[in-house]
């Protein structure tokens, strides 16, 4: 199944980048959509399959598989509602859904490989496909915002492989060249320590370049602000995703070597250091796509930090990330109607949007609210069973420090919502508005729903499938 | 001994034979090659002007410069020959006692008082700055390679055998080569032949010496050039008997003084503000070539 | 021989921070390419022969051709001046390669395994970090790119230290260096040359907070 998905959701792909039709078009997104829920039902029904030797389906993949299937019908859905209320190029309309499909694919396939190599290649080709999105509208700008992530993304990725290249000199010692997760986890504990530490260093900052965290976040930034709303959920939501597929694993393997309380430690400079960096520049920042992307960092930072705990810190990260994915993209999504209705991205330029948009101000109101992880968000949850590993770790200065920090960021977030949402805007001509069909923000509500729920009381199933990724970490 | 009068012996038609291989390059006939030598003969015969502004110093300056080259070539060997002076670590002598030949020869250019000749002697100063931890590099590589310190017996035990002691060797005499150059002030990083104040590195400095100074200092060129000549030649000459390398010292300083003239030719000397960093990239591949001699003794201290 | 091969890359290392002209770097680049050939010949002789062609063509016509060829054409197209434009002198960025030669040398006696040859890991890592310098001291933008093609084969000669017993690590590397050439050279400088008038980082600066 999984030969069949990639090759039809390439070929999908490729048939969107030549196809100049419409309804040809919709028909094509309409089967690829059914191809990943067909393909997610399928992994989730047969767990622990290896198809074609380097893709197997762990507990992880097929979480995070379900979270991609679910966000994708209203990321395919508002790019929709975002062309069409655009001049219709019908090279750029076929660029930008080719590179959708192409992107959704290769984020797939990294979720789904169980050998290093093989995701570090998905990871590439997710770059390639990215960029291809950001650069929709052609502008100085977005060019110059593709230019940046290219190239950071690039450096990035060659930094993954030289970290491959110093973990293949560390397994001779163990007797062994494969490199498929399942080989390291087993010889972990006789990996050459040397060569290891310096394969972690670099497979992490390579990889953060994709989850937001200090060093190489300023690719995502610039990314996010400049793709267009539907991708840039994307880009905030499952390309995080993949970055962090590629930390955990990895992750899971030290974690059972002798090098695991010093790669704790580099984890946790790191995501002290990203939630820093995002408290500073949420404080600053005007344009509010920037803002939820420093969001995306902080969130990154907090994951992290679940992870370097320990104890129920495992559990709280992956569903950390499993919810984060969903009020991000939905905030994103409404995003875009923002945008159309104040043809800005700037704080100055909006306010008052409870007149203009209700759904939509309602949508937001309730987005802020579980983003900054406010009851009954899920998020909620999961950073308050963060905390608590910190506690239960004896980082009690890092607490400290954290939640100073996220308070920071609740008032630097609030405030700017707050002005969105009950401020008159300052020079906004309220004739010409577009009117937003309030039909849009289902799918935002669908998903902060999805937030609470799997938040407050989560099925069996879902409970289940986080402890069997966590299994291999110790307890 | 027998290598101090070989080099003397090279010296008289050194630059004859870089002159001469200027003009056949450029297509004239050109001058005899003795006639730098018959230059400077007329020199010794003339008497010279003193200017009121210097001191003893710029009196007394070209024979201490004559006198350290003198004792500089003392030290070369020939093969398996000494040189008169020999001892352990000459080879710091020899560069240091050039070294006080070249301080006293830029102290009597900044007696004269002119700026121009100040300006020429700051340049001469750095540049030879430059090249010197390039020499040394250079020959603390052979002493690790060899195991000794005193020059004669360097090059007697110098031998190559592998593939990187062969680039190795190569790029020794390549930087050797253009250690030469910047210590006697040719191309490609000072014009002998400039006439511009601006440009010049050494000639400006013998600007006011005249008579028998100014033919100390012309000789005493030319016998620099022979000296790094013969030096240069000794990285080829390893341990044959007499008969073999005395032909080979003699062609070897004609290869050079034709290279010399070859380079002088058909190279421009670099921008004047670039000049520097070129000769640090010899400091440079003396450093890889140091590198180098770690990786064939196979200690990586 | 390879050591040799080595010792002459790292002194094209040593000539790229003296170089002036962007021509300058076009043909040491395509000068490493034929040193890599060189290098992966000799090292790789013993893997199976389709595996060593496909490694041997990639390097001599995609390192040593068509990039450097590529990298012209771009230049010629956009217009770009021949200066290098950088940020620090020449003098100090000798002085820096240098530097970075040496501390690559000693950071290589921390390593104790006797199968990784240690003059590989040294000019790997130099040229490494090289290319790091020349992207970050370079005003334009092409610079960049070419950089990152010096990192590529600081790479590709680390991936050559293991290449015998691993061949789907030199694999992996081309693959990234194809990536690399044709995605950064073929699509972005073409675009960035038309869009932005002046091929300089300096016209970057607008994405700010």
């Amino acid at each position: 199944m999984t030969g069949i998905y990639l090759a039809g959701g390439f070929g999908l792909s490729a048939l969107l980048f030549f196809n100049r039709n419409k309804i040809i078009r919709y028909l094509l997104i309409t089967t690829f959509l059914l191809l990943q829920i067909g393909f997610t039902v399928y992994e989730y029904l047969h767990p622990g399959t290896t198809e074609l030797t380097y893709f197997s389906a762990d507990s992880l993949a097929i979480l995070l598989l379900v979270t991609l299937t679910i966000i994708s019908i209203p990321a395919f859905y508002h790019s929709y509602v975002y062309l069409s209320s655009k001049q219709d190029n019908p090279k750029h309309t076929a660029i930008y859904y080719a590179s959708m499909a192409a992107l959704l694919t290769a984020i797939n396939a990294a979720y789904l490989s169980n050998n290093i190599a093989v995701t570090w290649i998905f990871v590439e080709l997710t770059t390639l496909a990215a960029s291809a999105l950001i650069y929709h509208r052609r502008n100085n700008r977005s060019l110059e915002g593709t230019w940046k992530y290219v190239f950071v993304c690039a450096i990035s990725i060659t930094l993954v492989f030289i970290g491959i290249l110093f973990l293949s000199f560390s397994l001779p010692q163990a007797g062994t060249d494969d490199l498929s997760f399942n080989n390291l986890l087993k010889k972990a504990s006789r990996l050459n320590v040397f060569w290891l530490r310096l394969a972690f260093i670099f497979i992490f900052t390579g990889f953060t370049a994709k989850l937001g965290l200090v060093p190489m976040y300023t690719a995502g930034i610039d990314a996010k602000d400049k793709a267009p709303s539907p991708a840039g959920a994307l880009l905030s939501s499952v390309l995080m995703n993949v970055g962090f597929v590629g930390i955990f694993r990895f992750y899971i393997v030290i974690a059972n070597s002798p090098i695991h309380s010093w790669a704790n430690h580099v984890i946790l400079i790191a995501a002290m250091l990203s939630i820093f960096v995002a408290t500073v520049y949420m404080t600053r920042v005007k344009n509010i796509k920037r803002m939820f992307a420093y969001s995306s960092i902080e969130h990154a930072g907090i994951i992290m930090l679940g992870l370097v705990a320990g104890g129920v810190g495992y559990y709280a990260a992956i569903l950390h990330v499993i919810l984060h994915a969903f009020v991000k993209s939905s905030l994103f999504f409404q995003q875009g109607q923002i945008y159309r209705i104040y043809q800005s991205k700037s704080i100055y330029d909006v306010g008052n949007y409870f007149k203009y948009n209700l759904t939509g101000a309602i949508v937001m109101l309730l987005a802020f609210f579980f983003a900054t992880a406010m009851p009954p968000s899920g998020l909620f949850i999961s950073e308050f069973m963060i905390f608590r590993s910190l506690f239960e770790a004896n980082y009690l200065w890092i607490l400290i420090v954290v939640m100073l920090l996220l308070t920071v960021i609740i008032w630097a977030f609030g405030k700017n919502i707050f002005k969105l949402l009950f401020t008159p805007a300052v020079d906004f001509k309220e004739d010409n508005i577009e009117r937003i069909n309030p039909a849009e923000s289902i799918s935002q509500f669908i998903l902060l729903g999805l937030v609470v729920y799997l938040g407050l009381n989560p099925p069996q199933e879902f409970i289940t499938l986080i402890q069997e990724a966590i299994k291999n970490l110790p307890q | 001994m027998i290598s101090l009068i070989l080099i003397i012996l090279a010296s008289l038609f050194f630059s004859g034979i870089i002159i001469r291989t200027k003009s056949i390059a450029s297509g004239r006939k050109g001058p005899g090659i003795f006639q730098p030598l018959k230059d400077v003969i007329r020199l010794f015969k003339k008497g010279s002007v003193y200017s009121k502004t210097t001191s003893f110093i710029f009196q007394i300056a070209p024979s201490i410069y004559f006198a350290s080259i003198i004792m500089a070539i003392m030290v070369i060997p020939l093969g398996e020959y000494k040189g008169i002076i020999s001892f352990e670590g000459d080879f710091v002598f020899f560069a240091y006692v050039l070294g006080v030949g070249k301080f006293f020869s830029i102290i009597s250019a900044l007696d004269t008082g002119s700026s121009f000749e100040g300006m020429g002697a700051s340049r001469e100063a750095l540049f030879s700055m430059f090249a010197e931890p390039a020499f040394f590099i250079l020959m603390g590589s052979f002493t690790l390679l060899t195991g000794h310190t005193s020059f004669q017996e360097i090059f007697a035990s110098l031998h190559f055998g592998s593939y990187i002691s062969y680039i190795l060797w190569i790029l020794a005499t390549v930087v050797l080569v253009m250690i030469t150059m910047v210590e006697n002030s040719r191309m490609p990083f000072d014009d002998p032949k400039t006439h511009l104040e601006l440009t010049m590195v050494h000639e400006v400095m013998i600007l006011d010496n005249s008579g028998f100074d100014l033919g100390l200092i012309l000789y005493g060129t030319s016998l620099k050039f022979a000296m790094y000549g013969a030096l240069i030649a000794n990285l080829f000459m390893g341990s044959f008997p007499l008969y073999i390398t005395i032909p080979l010292f003699f062609g070897m300083q004609m290869l050079f003084a034709i290279a010399v003239g070859l380079l002088e030719s058909f190279t421009a000397r670099f921008r004047m503000n670039h000049n520097a960093q070129y000769i640090l990239t010899l400091s440079s591949v003396s450093l890889l070539i140091f590198l180098g001699v770690l990786l064939i003794l196979g200690q990586f201290s | 021989m390879t050591n040799v091969l080595l010792i002459i890359f790292a002194i094209t290392l040593l000539y790229l921070g003296i170089a002036h002209r962007l021509l300058t770097y076009i043909k040491i680049l395509a000068l490493q390419g034929v040193l890599l050939f060189g290098i992966a010949f000799i090292e790789l002789i013993e893997i199976n022969a389709a595996n060593l062609t496909f490694v041997l063509l990639e390097t001599i016509v995609i390192k040593g051709i068509a990039i450097p060829l590529f990298l012209n054409y771009v230049m010629k197209r956009n217009r770009i001046t021949r200066d290098a434009e950088p940020f620090l002198p020449n003098f100090v960025s000798l002085i820096i390669i240098t530097l970075i030669i040496i501390a690559t040398f000693i950071l290589s006696n921390a390593i104790d395994d006797s199968r990784i040859s240690k003059i590989y890991f040294v000019v790997a890592l130099s040229t490494l970090f090289t290319g790091l310098y020349i992207i970050v001291t370079r005003h334009k933008i092409i610079t960049h790119v070419m950089g990152y093609l010096i990192i590529e084969n600081g790479v590709f000669i680390l991936s050559l230290a293991l290449g015998n017993e691993m061949p789907a690590l030199v694999n992996l590397g081309i693959l990234l260096d194809v990536f690399a050439s044709v995605f950064l050279l073929g699509i972005f400088v073409n675009r960035v040359g038309d869009v932005l008038k002046d091929v300089d980082v300096d016209q970057l600066k607008s994405l700010k907070d």
